[in-house]
């Protein structure tokens, strides 16, 4: 088997050092008993030769994740650090080992600027003629335990394995993801052409590089791609940096480290750096949801290697459902609630019958149809210390959506808000009013843990309620809106999100868009749609470059973004629309907007108070009446 | 289920426990609905009111995952029957239920009755693979067949192998080794085993897919519960407030049940 590998140094001088593969294989030969074997080079002076090691690591990870198949003539990688300390990285005879710990706490800006490595990694890989797979596993034997070799080894069968090379679309899976639920991603072979194909690939990793979750794929056959990420996290940490991304031809590669966690993504879908990352803060959260921040912290304090999977076995659908969401909701893009268009007096009367039916320690009732939010109705001294984030009922109606058991008899279960408190538990209700649709849910959120029959008592009221005033027929009628009642012809969709809150109801950030129609009925054209709108959204929401307004002629469409203080707005229109309709079609829309926002939008979230006292429903009370011992996993340690 | 929502307070609770993916849900679910489907993981507990009689019965669907551990107990409160969950498939199942569960049911009632449940009877043994439901045996049976052809009919992928028709999986726990837990379930509660119900009667093996003993399992445990609701009921009966809506209640709904 020949391997030659060319590491361009753009940095340095043009032609650098150019170790080839054997080179690297004997270096992690010398290691011996090492995990990870790139050896860092033991003079300061050699200050080329860590980021050489670098860019090997990152080819390593190119070769698992997007090796080019067919011509592999070299694929640029970018890697963008963000610089935490001006001290030159200390490069004393370092081995980049899994289990070295940098200091950490050493984190702090103190140079804005950043420092851009270039690496380009020329790979070529050339199977010489006759060359078996034998002689690749031969290799593989031969250099057993050592790290590198293993991934070099594997890769290079990966090489020759080449499948059938189709793209499978994201939202397709999503789709069929119902059905065939049991036969899922875990699965999946991660050798196989396919898994590289994914256009989004989300990885969670322990910081003693313990796998926790991938996205596609069992954790345990990616334990060794996911040791090359944490390599890759801790070598640049190392350095007193943190790496954020790495940008090939195809694909970019996010990190984002929360607490004891390593997220990853390794995306193909060309969305902006800060999308990815928001993306993985959701993951990070709705993992936080499930356990709560204290009780990761306090389990990685007492034992670094813990296989977090034991806690969040059984939870994988969550996260997966998250996912796909997050790719085919845009909701998540705009960090706002969407909420069922409905007749403002029926609104209210839903409202009012939430209001009425509470019991103490009671603090958020939330009804939902179709997926959507219909009224929301909150403690009163809960919105004046925080309001709900729009985040936290993103987590919450995926809660509600990846578990179809719900479906049947009443749920109560721990929950955790992570931007309302990431530490504490809430005990959710959730049960269906109209079985067996199962499409008009209620959410009961009590600090109680031991108030399930009274707030189940709740449920009867409002049912009773609600049965009086015929409200399940009249949800059921109401729906999404069609662009065409806007009548403006040329406009196709539209995202709007308004700003403008009244002062004393510290409301929900949300947006309002008509359903999705043709040209954009099929799934494809849906993400298709949607990519287009995220493309307006990193450049409007730029760190080095933001953007006011963006007039933008696709080749399909034509799109126009819009951001003032009072609103965020995101249209799209037939592709011969001029610009000056395209104007004239906003004013109208956003008239229309006005005339319709009762419907729209919850305007006044109506309050009630179930605390006799209010500083016991504050956040700080709430953490004292829901000590650390509830969550019960103090009995694990 | 509507008017069953409606409902007053439970007159006697039942709790499943056991390990994620052993079928606690499915099984319930083959009870209540009559049928098998997939299911995910629980989250939390699930609560369900059966109707037995004069009596409602709740019954607590708890989540297998080790996440919501620290909650069993609070499901386990008072609870007059505990439905202890294994695989037949998988040993360690059965194990679990010692280490794991056996300590959560210290909140459960004193006189709490204890069932050992074998699920997946399904994979090993053929007689379980016959529909055992009482009603619309000829409809359910030609509902199995097609569900036993789709590979994917298994409810929990990760820990049991999916079933093909005919081929039999290597059974992992006996009876005899559910008998013998039953025995230690006994000691470790204090119970004398000649006053408990002897462990033949408590120790079931069931296949919430195709129904096997799925109704003899709960409806064994509703009638071994009725004493305790009777005494339940003759101490609220001493308190001097009266229930008049429970007794409203009772008589309308008891011609509507066709158990007893």
């Amino acid at each position: 088997m020949k391997v030659s590998v060319d590491i361009r140094h753009s940095v340095q001088h043009g032609d650098g050092t150019k170790p080839d593969w054997d080179g690297i294989m004997e270096t992690a030969n010398h290691q011996e008993g090492e995990a990870a074997a790139v050896k860092i080079g033991d003079s300061p002076l050699e200050s080329n030769q860590p980021a050489d090691s670098l860019a090997a690591s990152f080819s390593l990870l190119e070769n698992h994740m997007f090796p080019d198949p067919v011509e592999s003539n070299g694929s640029a990688a970018v890697s963008r650090i963000e610089p935490v300390n001006s001290q030159p990285p200390d490069v004393s005879a370092e081995h980049l080992g899994l289990d070295e710990k940098p200091p950490s706490d050493q984190v702090m800006k103190l140079d804005p600027e950043k420092t851009k490595t270039e690496c380009q990694n020329d790979v070529s890989m050339q199977p010489a003629d006759g060359t078996t797979e034998d002689d690749a596993t031969d290799n593989d034997q031969s250099d057993s335990g050592e790290f590198v070799v293993t991934m070099l080894a594997k890769a290079k069968l990966e090489e020759q394995g080449i499948g059938v090379k189709g793209r499978s679309s994201p939202l397709l899976e999503a789709g069929t993801q119902e059905s065939s639920s049991f036969t899922s991603h875990r699965d999946e072979d991660v050798t196989a052409d396919s898994w590289r194909q994914h256009r989004k690939h989300v990885f969670v990793l322990s910081e003693a590089g313990k796998p926790i979750y991938s996205r596609y794929g069992s954790e345990e056959a990616l334990s060794s791609t996911m040791g090359v990420m944490m390599a890759l996290v801790s070598f640049v940490q190392s350095g007193d940096n943190i790496i954020r991304s790495v940008y090939s031809d195809e694909h970019t590669v996010v990190f984002l480290q929360k607490g004891p966690l390593v997220l990853v993504c390794v995306s193909s879908s060309r969305q902006s750096e800060q999308q990815l990352q928001g993306e993985l803060l959701y993951v990070y959260y709705q993992i936080i949801s499930m356990l709560t921040q204290a009780s990761i912290s306090r389990i990685f304090e007492h034992k670094k290697n813990y296989d977090l999977r034991r806690l969040l076995a059984g939870s994988e659908k969550i996260l997966d459902g998250l996912l796909n969401l997050v790719d085919s909701d845009p909701s998540f893009l705009l960090s706002a609630v969407h909420c069922l268009p409905l007749a403002s007096s029926l609104r209210d009367s839903l409202s009012q019958i939430l209001q009425k039916a509470i019991t103490p320690n009671l603090v958020f009732s939330i009804l939902i149809a179709k997926n959507q939010l219909l009224t929301i109705v909150q403690e009163k001294t809960v919105i004046e210390d925080s309001r709900l984030e729009p985040a936290d009922v993103h987590l919450l109606l995926n809660l509600i959506g990846a578990s179809s058991a719900f479906q049947a008899g009443e749920i109560w279960t721990p929950i955790c808000l992570p931007l309302f408190n990431p530490d504490c538990y809430f005990y959710a209700y959730i049960s269906y009013l109209d079985p067996p649709e199962c499409t008009v849910c209620l959410l009961l959120l009590s600090t109680d843990k031991e108030a399930f029959y009274s707030v189940a008592e709740c449920k009867r009221k409002i049912e009773e309620a609600m049965m009086a005033q015929n409200s399940l027929s009249l949800i059921a009628k109401a729906g999404t809106y069609s662009v065409s009642q806007v009548g403006v012809s040329d406009l196709r969709h539209f995202m709007y999100k308004p700003f403008d809150v009244p002062d004393n109801y510290r409301q929900l950030t949300q947006f309002t868009s008509p359903e999705m129609e043709a040209p954009y009925s099929s799934e494809e054209e849906k993400m298709r749609l949607l990519d287009l709108y995220r493309y307006m959204h990193g450049r409007i929401h730029s760190t080095s470059r933001p953007l006011k307004l963006i007039y933008h002629v696709a080749e399909r469409e034509t799109l126009l973004a819009w951001v003032t203080s009072k609103f965020e707005l995101y249209t799209c229109f037939s592709p011969l629309v001029t610009k000056a309709c395209a104007i004239t079609a906003i004013t109208k829309l956003l008239r229309w907007i006005k005339k319709e926002e009762d419907r729209l939008f919850i305007r006044y979230p109506p309050k009630y108070s179930t605390t006799p006292n209010p500083s016991k429903s504050s956040r700080g009370g709430k953490s004292d009446q829901q000590d650390s011992t509830d969550n019960g996993f103090l009995s694990l340690l | 289920m509507p008017e069953v929502s409606k409902m007053k307070k439970p007159d006697v609770k039942i709790v499943l426990l056991g390990d994620m993916n052993v079928g606690k849900t499915s099984l319930l679910h083959r009870y209540m609905e009559r049928k098998f489907k997939e299911t995910v993981s629980t989250v939390g507990g699930a609560f369900f009111l059966k109707q037995w009689g004069p009596y409602n019965i709740s019954i607590w669907d708890t989540a297998g995952r080790e996440q919501f551990h620290g909650l069993g107990s609070m499901y386990c409160r008072g609870a007059a029957a505990v439905i202890l969950t294994y695989d037949v498939t998988n040993w360690q199942s059965l194990a679990e239920l010692e280490e794991r569960f056996l300590s959560l049911t210290d909140t459960a009632n004193h006189d709490c009755i204890y069932a050992l449940v074998g699920n997946k009877a399904d994979l090993t043994d053929s007689k379980a693979q016959l529909c055992q439901d009482s009603d619309g045996l000829v409809k359910d049976r030609t509902e199995c067949n097609e569900e036993c052809e789709v590979p994917s009919g298994c409810p929990t992928p990760p820990a049991s192998p999916t079933s093909l028709p005919g081929v039999m999986l290597r059974k992992q726990v006996i009876n005899e080794d559910a008998v013998t837990l039953y025995g230690r379930i006994l000691r470790y509660k204090g119970l004398e085993e000649k006053s408990s119900l002897p462990a033949e009667k408590m120790c079931f093996e069931t296949s919430a897919k195709t129904g096997y003993n799925v109704d003899t399992l709960f409806e064994t445990l509703f009638d071994l519960v009725l004493p305790s609701i009777l005494r339940k009921r003759q101490e609220n009966q001493q308190s001097p407030t009266v229930d008049l809506e429970e007794c409203r209640m009772v008589g309308s709904k008891k011609g509507r049940s066709g158990c007893c």
